[in-house]
């Protein structure tokens, strides 16, 4: 059987409108059937902290158009960031690891303090392997 | 197929997606592929242009046959078969 393709993904940002864009992606590589690595990388250990995880819509590129992407993306219907993520998770092999600095940097050392979709604390050198061996490799 | 002919058929399994912007179709042909046998007949209605475009893609890329697509009024009803 042919083996899945794999996708490494290096996610820094904590913004909500980044955080979108990085669930519509990882839903098309989970529809393709890749395995996909999430390495969570600054901005996006903070997003993803436990205290932190609902506190979205609080940074974007462009805040000026925060009110009208937020109410286009509800009339939408469009998930949020935790759904696409958490939806992907159970369609397919996704999995989410918190940079080890950047969890500190926020004040969490151990993946208990991260929200549920965090598989784990990692070391720089394992998001490097990965992204040497992925098929498609994007940072957001 | 033709329109006429996938106009008559009926599917085994049919995914109503009208409500959600891609990639929610998408997801939900990928969810429901799972729920048919193979040989059987799923029809997709989503309103999303890039849905359109998506689906026959994917469905001949994960070795199922696309049939062919419908338009109705304001939506698509996009026909696959299971490989």
């Amino acid at each position: 059987m042919e083996e899945n393709k794999k996708m490494t993904m290096a996610l820094c940002t904590g913004s909500f409108d980044k955080l979108i864009v990085a669930g519509i992606i990882l839903s098309g590589a989970v529809a393709e059937d890749m395995d996909v690595e999430i390495y969570v990388l600054l901005y996006g250990a903070y997003a993803f902290k436990k205290e932190n995880g609902a506190k979205i819509g609080t940074s974007s590129e462009y805040p000026e158009l925060n009110r009208e992407l937020k109410n286009s993306v509800e009339s939408m219907n469009i998930p949020t960031w935790v759904d696409f993520f958490t939806t992907a998770k159970e369609l397919g092999n996704v999995k989410f690891y918190i940079c080890g600095t950047a969890g500190k940097i926020w004040g969490g050392e151990k993946v208990s303090d991260f929200i549920d979709l965090a598989d784990d604390i990692c070391g720089i050198g394992e998001y490097v392997d990965s992204a040497q061996n992925a098929d498609v490799h994007m940072l957001i | 197929m033709t329109t006429e002919e996938l106009q008559n058929t009926t599917a085994d399994k049919v995914v109503d997606a009208r409500g959600t912007a891609c990639p929610g179709p998408l997801l939900a042909a990928k969810k429901a592929i799972g729920e048919i046998s193979s040989g059987q007949i799923m029809e997709i209605l989503s309103a999303d242009e890039g849905t359109r475009r998506d689906i026959p893609k994917w469905a001949t890329k994960k070795g199922h046959e696309y049939l062919g697509t419908v338009e109705d009024s304001g939506f698509f009803r996009i026909f696959m078969k299971k490989g």
